[in-house]
């Protein structure tokens, strides 16, 4: 009796003190880390618009809701391409469904994208969660592969479904504010929208849920046998990165004010985040954000000197091969690695 | 029944041509585990050779399939000297592979697309557009001729495989790199010949496909789940299977498109390869589970 009761102290000793370690751990590492530094980059960014008194802004508002909708989405890609490990090419799919869902019910109710979004957002998990529980059986080539394999077949199912418009397309309402103020709605909710994702794959990195994934990208077979559901992860993975794609896919076709399938449903896009995530850093909280910043400015500088798609693409194609072969943990993780991690992009 | 006969020649002649499109890319997946997607890329630049010949040289699009062969070696060796030889000590290879050929995809149809606009081209020549009258059935002599020109030129690979010393090496490299390398094959000089022959195969295929059907630089995509679903159907890296995979699944796709739609028919490709991962859960090539 006595010998048992002993025995649980000392058990709820121990895990009292591994809490009190951990914590002390989790302190230090709060330490030299610079929260304040995404909050503060948030606050400017809040306060951005007023530059429209002073002048016309509208350019450089259209570039950081860009930048936004990328940030947002790369950094759900990150949780099933960066934690868990599994590349997918195929999340324009759900950058389209949330485009399409949210502006569908804006076409038919009248019902601004800024409300629908988080359903949309649902819509697209759900479908994700379901073309995972197929495709995540696979994993390295036949998983990227498959993945383009889906975004091929939700590219004919578009292009011919009358319903939505088929490869024509939708024309949305546009709201009636002036000019020079209608953007704003857009980029608030996306400025939200990027804000959340980050947060949330910061929350889902330090969870039991994140350290799941992470042992899973490290070695699925060990993380099974430690007693991990590795399926259950992986597809809720899946489906957490399709709702932040999704959503920033249904507040971006309500600011382009059209949806169509050549402009939704593009390997280029998937391959944006895939390149944003391994330049900035796959697998860190940062990372995405950086990337995204630096591809949507690199995009720029090609646009503005050579002024063609073509050499878009080209440069994005070469970009991603220099930065494959010659930095695959991209700036985030060879910074980290060799210790010169500034504490201002430590986010982790 | 004469309609049943017709759908099955233009599968059949159809299946012909995507089994040479994806011959090499079983090849060079057998020899060097990598899973080559800027394979149809560089399939659609040599439809693109080709298409400068006929336009310019007036040489005949089937006659262009040396030229096209031969520059596409030449990229295959510049392309393997500068990625694959530097990546083949990587340890997250068959996966870096993967990504570094899909960069490689949308570098060559960028390139594609500043040299050559995103217009359509087909070449034209003259049996593109005739055909042979049996009964009621007609055979498009475009499409004939470029499946028994594949088939034939499968078969000639197979047997060089089969009967050449350089054949041996490439089977054997195939089977057992290591073991390869014990017995004296340089593994490494076998792969730039297989990448080398992989991407001729890819520029054979290319002249032929460039009057089967319209080509443009962002054609590629859609290539590279139908090929995999071939490629995958018939085994990853037996060409004898890919041959079969192909002509299987392009006669369905025929019917598919004629009794169903024509826009449905390329859906046929992408469905079977998920009905592939939903069979064979262990990876669509065959491998057991990768352990890292």
């Amino acid at each position: 009796m006595t010998a048992t009761h002993l025995q649980t102290t000392s058990a709820s000793a121990v895990v009292e003190a591994r809490r009190a370690h951990n914590l002390k751990l989790a302190r230090k590492s709060d330490q030299s880390r610079a929260t304040w530094f995404p909050l503060v980059l948030l606050a400017v960014l809040t306060a951005l618009p007023l530059l429209q008194f002073t002048g016309n802004y509208n350019y450089l508002l259209h570039l950081v809701l860009f930048t936004a909708s990328y940030a947002a989405m790369a950094s759900g890609w990150n949780i099933l391409g960066g934690f868990t490990g599994y590349v997918s090419l195929g999340h324009a799919v759900f950058f389209g469904i949330g485009g399409y869902v949210s502006g569908m019910i804006l076409a038919r109710y009248g019902v601004s994208s800024l409300i629908t979004a988080p359903l949309a957002g649902l819509i697209a998990a759900i479908i994700g969660y379901g073309v995972g529980l197929i495709t995540l059986k696979v994993r390295g080539p036949s998983f990227i592969i498959s993945s383009i394999a889906l975004l091929m077949i939700a590219r004919i199912l578009f292009d011919n479904w009358g319903f939505i418009g088929g490869a024509n397309g939708l024309t949305l309402p546009t709201n009636s504010l002036s000019a020079e103020w209608s953007k704003l709605p857009y980029y608030y909710a996306m400025l939200v929208i990027a804000a959340v994702s980050v947060w949330a794959s910061y929350r889902i990195k330090h969870s039991k849920f994140g350290l799941g994934l992470r042992a899973i990208a490290k070695d699925e077979i060990k993380a099974e046998s430690a007693g991990i559901n590795t399926r259950f992860y992986k597809v809720l993975a899946f489906a957490l990165s399709a709702f932040f794609v999704g959503m920033a896919g249904a507040v971006w076709g309500e600011y382009l004010t059209y949806l169509r399938p050549n402009i939704f449903l593009l390997i280029g896009v998937s391959a944006n985040l895939v390149l944003m995530s391994i330049l900035g850093g796959k697998g860190t909280i940062a990372g995405p954000v950086i990337g995204a910043i630096l591809i949507v400015a690199l995009n720029e500088i090609f646009v503005a000197l050579l002024g063609a798609s073509e050499i878009n693409i080209l440069g994005t194609g070469v970009v991603m091969i220099l930065v494959l072969m010659f930095f695959p943990l991209g700036i985030v993780g060879t910074l980290a690695k060799s210790g010169r991690l500034p504490r201002l992009l430590n986010w982790d | 029944m004469a309609e049943i006969i017709q759908i099955l020649i233009l599968g059949l002649a159809l299946g012909g041509v995507i089994a040479l499109m994806g011959s090499g890319l079983s090849l060079v997946f057998g020899v060097m585990h990598i899973v080559n997607l800027a394979h149809p890329a560089l399939i659609v630049a040599g439809a693109y050779v080709t298409f400068l010949g006929f336009r310019y040289l007036g040489i005949d699009p089937i006659l262009m399939m040396i030229p096209s062969a031969i520059v596409m070696a030449v990229v295959g060796v510049v392309i393997y000297k500068l990625i694959f030889e530097k990546e083949a000590r990587s340890a997250k290879y068959s996966e870096m592979t993967v990504l570094l050929t899909f960069a490689l995809a949308m570098s060559v149809e960028g390139l594609l697309g500043v040299l050559f606009t995103n217009t359509h081209r087909v070449t034209s020549p003259a049996y593109a557009t005739d055909a042979f009258f049996i009964g009621n059935v007609f055979i498009p002599k475009g499409q004939l001729y470029a499946g028994v020109i594949s088939l034939t030129l499968i078969a000639g690979v197979a047997l060089f495989l089969k009967y050449s010393r350089l054949g041996y090496a490439i089977r054997a490299t195939t089977q057992n790199r290591e073991a390869a390398e014990l017995l004296g094959v340089n593994v490494n000089r076998i792969s730039i010949i297989s990448f080398a022959l992989g991407l001729a195969l890819a520029g054979a295929a290319g002249s032929l496909v460039s009057f089967v059907f319209s080509f443009f630089p962002a054609k590629h995509w859609e290539w590279i789940p139908m090929l995999m679903s071939v490629v995958v159907l018939g085994g990853m890296g037996s060409i004898l299977g890919t041959v079969v995979g192909a002509l299987v699944l392009s006669v369905i796709a025929a019917f598919v498109g004629t009794w169903i739609g024509a826009t449905w028919s390329t859906m046929t490709f992408f469905l079977a390869l998920f009905v592939i991962l939903l069979v064979r859960p262990q990876g669509l090539f065959g491998e057991k589970p990768e352990m890292s």
